[in-house]
C-alpha cells in the first residue's frame, strides 16, 4: 500500500504577466519507510512539490493523498494539524525557535500534539540522545549551538512526534562534510529503525549515495525516476 | 476515498508553553523592550501624576468652598433658592435640629440666618450681607478667626458685635468700635433696623466676603426674623448647614434627612447643588486634563504598537516555521497577544511604581504655586491655596489601571492578526 500518491500535480506562479509553471504533470507513489531524494537542478521544482506535499502550499491542479487522506481538499486548520501529527519537516536553515533551548525546541511538536508533557519530554530527550546531542548540550539554545548540532537537533525534532514522512529541504547545504556524513548516517539508522519514510530535496551526493531511491526532476517534469540499488542487482 | 480520519488536538491548549515562548521573546531585543517600558512607565507617572494634582486642587477647592460655604448639605426654606428673601426662613429650627440629631450624622449641624440688608454709617450706605451664626461653634469660626487683621472675634454674650470684611470696612469707613446701622425691609413693607458695633476687621481674600459680609451672633440676626413674624423661642434661622465628618455619607444623609423633616416648605440641598457653576468649573477642567491623559495614552498606543509590531515583523520567517510545525493560526494569535499582554502588565507596573512614588512625594510636600499665585486665589465663590496636595481615590486608581492597561491589550490585537495570517510558504521563503 502506498502512503503518499501524487497525481497529475501542477504548479502555475505568476510573475507580473507571465505565468510560470513550476511543476506540470507529477505522477508519483512513495511506499512506508522509502529513503527517497528529490534530485535535478536549480529551478526544477524540488523545494515546490516538497511543499506541496507537505501542505505548505497548494497545487494548482491534481490530488495528493497521504496515508489516504487527500489532503489537497483539506481546510487550513486541518492542514495544521495534517502537518503536526503526520509530517516531519527538516530545513536547509536548521529553523529553530530561538527562545526554546535544545529539548524544548524537540518536544514543542509533541506539546502541540496534546501528549503528557513529562512523556514528551523523556521522548525528546530519548531522541536527542540518538542524534548525538548529550544532556548538558540539550539545554542550549540554538544560538550556542554550532550549525551541525542545531541540524542533529532539527532531526530530532521531526522524528520525536512520530510522523509518517519526513520532509528534508536540502539539509546538509549548510553543514560540513563531517557533520552532513553523520547526520545522514543516523536518518539513514533511524529511518530504517522507525520505518519513516524520508523524502529529500537535495543536490548532494552523499544524499543520493544513500537515498534507495531517486527521483529527478527537471523543468517541473520527473525526468527519471530510480532505483539505483535495485538497478545493480538487476 | 476515505473520509480523512485526522487526529483532533488535545482541547487544552498549550498556554503555557505558549506564555513562556512570549515572556521569553520580550526579552529577545532586551534594549528596546527596556525603552519601550520605560517611555510607558513614564507617561503612565505623568498621567498618575496629573490626576493627583487634578484631583488634589480640585478636592481643595471643593473643602474650602464647603467649608467657607453652607456646609455639605444646607438645608433651608423651599423657596429660598429661587428668590432669596428675608421672610424665607425655617420657622422652628430647635425641631429640625432634632430630627438631624435623631438620623445619628456624624458631623456639626449649624444654624446660620443670611439676610439682605442695608449697612450704614455716617460716611456712607452699602448693601451687604449679614450672616447670623454660632460664634462659638460655626466653622466660619474655624476659618475666620485666623483672619482677623484688626480687633478679635465675638464673644459668646456679644450681642451688638459684628465683625466686617477689610474691603466692607473700607467702604463704609469705618474702624474698630465703630457704630453700623444694619437695616432690612420686611415682607409687610416696614423696614427694622438694629444697631451693631464693629469688633473686628478680617481679609479672607476672597472678595466677595470682604467687601459684602458682615457676622454677627445669631441673636442679633434674629431679631430681624422677628420682625418678620417669626416665634424667637423656636429658634427660627434661615438654614441649617450641615457638615459632615464623612462626605460619603452625604448622599444617604441627604436622602434621610429628607425623609426624616418630610416638610415640602423645606428642602435638604447638597453642596454640588448649591454650588452649581463650582461643579461646571471642576467638570470644564477635569475635561482639559482628560484631553492631555489622552495625549499620553496615544504615547503609550505607539510605543507598545512600535515594539510589538517591529518584533512580529522581523520574525515573519519564524512564525511560518511554527506554522509548518502545525501550529495553527489560534495559538499564533494569543502567542503575540500574550506577549502584548506581558509588556503591558509590565508596564503598568513599573508605572505605578513611579507614580506612586511620586505621588507620594507631593502627597506629603505638596507642589508649591506660591510664585504663581502668591498666597491663594479666588475662583468660582472658592479659595485655591498656593500649594497642592496630590490626592489619588482607589476609584482613580482602578481607572487609570484599567484604561491604559486595556489600551495596551486593544492596541496589540493588530500584531496579533498580522502574525496570526502569515503563511507558511511565504515566510519561509523570507
Amino acid at each position: 500500500m502506498s502512503l503518499l500518491e501524487l497525481n497529475n500535480i501542477g504548479k502555475s506562479f505568476q510573475q507580473g504577466e507571465i505565468t510560470v509553471r513550476a511543476l506540470d504533470n507529477i505522477n508519483l507513489t512513495v511506499n512506508e519507510g522509502e529513503f527517497a531524494a528529490l534530485v535535478g537542478p536549480s529551478g526544477s521544482g524540488k523545494t515546490t512539490l516538497l511543499n506541496i506535499i507537505g501542505g505548505l502550499d497548494l497545487p494548482s491542479d491534481g490530488q495528493i493523498l497521504i496515508n489516504e487522506t487527500e489532503i489537497t481538499a483539506l481546510k487550513d486548520s486541518q492542514l495544521a494539524d495534517f502537518r503536526l501529527f503526520k509530517l516531519g519537516f527538516i530545513f536547509q536553515a536548521y529553523n529553530l525557535v530561538p527562545v526554546l533551548n535544545a529539548v524544548e525546541n524537540v518536544e514543542l511538536v509533541m506539546i502541540l500534539q496534546g501528549r503528557d508533557k513529562n512523556q514528551s519530554r523523556e521522548r525528546a530527550e530519548h531522541y536527542l540522545n540518538l542524534v548525538g546531542l548529550n544532556n548538558a548540550m540539550q539545554q542550549r539554545r540554538p544560538s550556542a549551538l554550532s550549525g551541525g548540532q542545531q541540524q542533529r537537533v532539527a532531526v530530532a525534532r521531526a522524528l520525536a512526534a512520530g510522523p509518517r514522512i519526513v520532509l528534508a529541504d536540502e539539509p546538509t547545504a549548510n553543514l560540513d562534510s563531517e557533520n552532513a556524513t553523520a547526520l545522514l548516517d543516523i536518518m539513514h539508522r533511524l529511518s530504517q529503525e522507525e520505518k519513516t519514510t524520508f523524502l529529500f530535496s537535495t543536490h548532494d551526493v552523499r544524499v543520493m549515495e544513500r537515498a534507495e531511491r531517486i527521483i529527478t526532476l527537471r523543468d517541473g517534469k520527473v525526468e527519471s525516476d530510480k532505483w539505483p540499488a535495485k538497478e545493480l542487482v538487476t | 476515498m476515505n473520509q480523512p480520519q485526522l487526529h483532533r488536538r488535545h482541547k487544552e491548549l498549550p498556554l503555557r508553553m505558549l506564555l513562556m515562548m512570549a515572556w521569553r521573546n520580550l526579552w529577545r531585543q532586551r534594549r528596546r523592550t527596556l525603552i519601550t517600558l520605560s517611555s510607558i512607565a513614564f507617561g503612565f507617572a505623568l498621567a498618575v501624576l496629573t490626576i493627583g494634582l487634578n484631583d488634589g486642587s480640585h478636592n481643595s477647592m471643593i473643602r474650602n468652598a464647603i467649608n467657607m460655604g453652607d456646609g455639605h448639605i444646607t438645608i433651608q426654606d423651599a423657596d429660598y433658592a429661587a428668590a432669596p428673601a428675608n421672610h424665607k426662613y425655617i420657622e422652628n429650627g430647635q425641631q429640625v435640629v432634632e430630627i438631624l440629631k435623631a438620623t445619628g450624622l456624624s458631623g456639626s449641624i449649624e444654624p446660620r440666618i443670611s439676610l439682605q440688608i442695608l449697612a450704614t454709617t455716617a460716611n456712607n450706605s452699602v448693601g451687604a450681607a449679614l450672616s447670623g451664626i454660632n460664634t462659638l461653634t460655626d466653622q466660619w469660626g474655624k476659618m475666620l478667626k485666623p483672619r482677623i487683621v484688626e480687633g478679635e472675634w465675638i464673644g459668646a454674650d456679644d450681642h451688638r458685635g459684628i465683625l466686617v470684611g477689610d474691603g466692607m470696612a473700607r467702604k463704609l469707613k469705618v474702624d474698630i468700635g465703630g457704630k453700623v446701622v444694619l437695616m432690612a425691609g420686611s415682607q409687610g413693607g416696614d423696614s427694622q433696623a438694629q444697631l451693631g458695633r464693629v469688633r473686628g476687621i478680617f481679609d479672607s481674600s476672597i472678595d466677595e466676603m470682604d467687601d459684602f459680609l458682615i457676622l454677627s451672633d445669631l441673636s442679633l440676626a434674629r431679631l430681624f426674623l422677628a420682625g418678620e413674624g417669626a416665634d424667637l423661642s423656636l429658634q427660627p434661622v434661615t438654614h441649617f448647614a450641615v457638615f459632615l465628618d464623612d462626605q460619603h455619607q452625604m448622599t444617604a444623609l441627604k436622602k434621610q434627612a429628607e425623609s426624616a423633616i418630610n416638610n415640602d416648605n423645606i428642602t435638604v440641598l447638597s453642596w454640588q447643588e448649591m454650588m452649581p457653576q463650582l461643579m461646571q468649573f471642576i467638570a470644564i477642567d477635569d475635561a482639559g486634563n482628560y484631553i492631555f491623559l489622552l495625549v499620553i495614552l496615544v504615547m503609550v498606543v505607539f510605543g507598545i504598537l512600535n515594539t510589538v509590531l517591529m518584533s512580529v515583523l522581523e520574525r515573519t520567517r519564524e512564525f511560518g516555521l511554527l506554522r509548518a510545525l502545525g501550529m495553527n493560526r489560534r495559538h499564533l494569535l494569543i502567542l503575540v497577544f500574550y506577549e502584548t499582554t506581558l509588556l503591558s502588565l509590565l508596564a503598568v507596573l513599573v508605572g505605578w511604581i513611579f507614580g506612586l512614588a511620586t505621588h507620594a512625594w507631593f502627597a506629603n510636600y505638596g507642589l508649591n504655586m506660591a510664585s504663581l499665585v502668591g498666597e491663594g486665589t479666588q475662583l468660582m465663590g472658592t479659595f485655591i491655596d498656593p500649594v497642592i496636595y496630590s490626592e489619588l481615590s482607589m476609584a482613580r486608581v482602578i481607572q487609570i489601571t484599567l484604561l491604559v492597561f486595556v489600551t495596551t491589550l486593544i492596541t496589540g490585537i493588530y500584531p496579533a492578526i498580522k502574525a496570526a495570517r502569515v503563511t507558511p510558504v511565504e515566510a519561509l521563503r523570507t
